[in-house]
């Protein structure tokens, strides 16, 4: 039997094999795509490396140790390490050097500021729920005050360290220096607020730490340092016109 | 005009990679020619408006690319496949080829049969579902030309396309591009002067960062019979004898 000779069968095969590959997205891509008003979008965000199920993992994992592990009575190691975490987590959200094919999507009508701004967002929410839902756990009930500042406190340094990594990251290209230079400030602020406010290895430990997360001295520097980065990133990845 | 570059310069510090090219192109496969460190990959990249020039104005499908609005049309209507192509191991090759077609912000609905399209222009229908990691270098290759003319792109930007194709892929390209030339600009970087006589319908030879010659593939190989160039093909010679003078100009 052979076909009429004014059918394209070339046609034909393309229109089948479009339904034979067609990939349906999944409810999470669905969703983003609808958010964000783009396929394409949502597409770059479930690409993004630091939201791909090891990572999550891994956060995951580092978190729930922080949880059941205890620094004195105020239990402060969640606060401490959720933005290092997040910090990095940023870092790596962003392309050179880590999504292999960065250099080809900033080719493409999707602005790559943009697919860099959502992932960045992405990461943080995730990190803040993830940190949220391990400080929430080590909860201790008998404990007289400050549980909602231990719970909710470290956000705003993580904001801070967040931005930080986001902005050498971006500045230097470069996720791994963004992801040190984050870690770094931010164990320098703890173990700078820690010397100061006691001696590290005594009983009080715990509670020097967990104030050198929830000090409302530091809440406006932390905010002011995550205004400069944004400023560093926005500078950072705009249309570049000169020399490099 | 596709494209048009008048005295285009981009410097990285001290090195200036490409100096005062200019250039118009229309429809037609535009093969660019060059040793290494030429400016060639440079040059293509500040056409895939990745690189923005540090002096010089460019304009591409009658558009400024320094203005936002512009780029994103133009990068709309555009291909690229850059000289190393980064993956994604765990992507099949209709996924990766998809991710593309949906960052060129192709209207969803026409993404499946776009993708279908390209992938069978490549040849690789019967490894479609197959994931990137477990593919040859060549299939790759093949994989990265699929995702730039997925968009059936007026503005096609290859930098070294052919590197890893067996011979009958080669040829299978060379008849692609000619194709794609029909309507669309193309442009092709390469190293290899058997792909520009078979392909190109004009050819670009660039050293140290400027054109040193524009002409078709014929005038070319006639600069090897009548210069001192050496090679074992005719437009191999005029490659060399081409070259010789502007090294020895410079």
């Amino acid at each position: 039997m052979t076909a009429p000779e004014d059918v394209d069968l070339d046609r034909v095969w393309t229109n089948v094999a479009a339904e034979v590959w067609r990939r349906r997205p999944g409810r999470l891509e669905r969703a983003a795509a609808m958010v964000l008003k783009s396929p394409g979008l949502a597409r770059a965000l479930l690409t993004t490396p630091s939201l791909l199920l090891p990572w999550l993992i891994g956060s995951t994992l580092i978190l729930a140790i922080g949880a059941l592990a205890q620094v004195g009575a105020n239990q402060p190691l969640v606060g401490l390490i959720a933005p290092a975490v997040a910090g990095v987590g940023i870092a790596y959200a962003y392309g050179p050097g880590v999504d292999p094919a960065w250099e080809l999507a900033c080719s493409c009508a999707v602005s790559d500021r943009l697919v860099l701004l959502t992932r960045a967002v992405a990461v943080f929410a995730v990190n803040a729920m993830l940190g949220l839902a391990a400080s929430a756990a080590t909860l201790d009930t008998r404990a007289e005050t400050g549980t909602a500042q231990l719970t909710f406190g470290w956000l705003l340094p993580m904001t801070a360290v967040c931005a930080l990594t986001l902005a050498v990251s971006v500045a230097f290209r470069s996720a791994v220096v963004g992801a040190g230079a984050g870690v770094a400030a931010w164990l320098i602020v703890v173990l700078a607020r820690g010397t100061f406010n006691g001696v590290p290895g005594t009983p009080d430990t715990g509670a020097h730490l967990a104030a050198a997360i929830t000090d409302p001295n530091l809440y406006l520097p932390y905010l002011a340092v995550a205004a400069c980065c944004a400023a560093v990133v926005y500078y950072a990845t705009r249309p570049q016109r000169g020399s490099q | 005009m596709n494209i048009e570059l008048s005295d285009i310069t981009r410097r990285f510090g001290r090195n200036v990679a490409v100096d005062g090219v200019s250039l118009d192109v229309g429809a037609g496969v535009l093969g660019l020619l060059g040793p290494n460190g030429a400016g060639k990959t440079s040059l293509l990249r500040m056409l895939a408006t990745i690189l923005p020039p540090s002096s010089g104005q460019l304009t591409l499908l009658g558009r400024d690319p320094r203005q936002p609005a512009d780029r994103r049309e133009i990068r709309r209507r555009l291909g690229y496949l850059p000289q190393n192509l980064g993956y994604y191991p765990s992507f099949t090759v209709v996924e990766f080829v998809e991710y593309f077609a949906l960052l060129k912000e192709m209207p969803p609905h026409l993404v499946p049969k776009a993708v279908a399209a390209a992938v069978e222009k490549v040849d690789l229908g019967p490894r479609a579902k197959a994931k990137l990691r477990t593919l040859s270098g060549g299939m790759l290759r093949r994989v990265g030309i699929a995702q730039a003319i997925v968009n059936e792109p007026e503005l096609l930007l290859f930098d070294e396309p052919t590197a890893g194709l067996d011979p009958e892929q080669r040829v299978a390209f060379r008849t692609l591009i000619r194709d794609l030339g029909q309507t669309a600009t193309v442009v092709v970087s390469t190293h290899l002067v058997e792909d520009v006589g078979a392909a190109c319908s004009e050819v670009a030879l660039m050293s140290n960062g400027k054109v040193v010659f524009r002409g078709t593939p014929e005038e070319l190989t006639a600069r090897g019979e009548a210069g001192q160039g050496v090679g074992d093909a005719p437009l191999e010679r005029g490659y060399s004898a081409i070259l010789s003078a502007a090294r020895s100009a410079s």
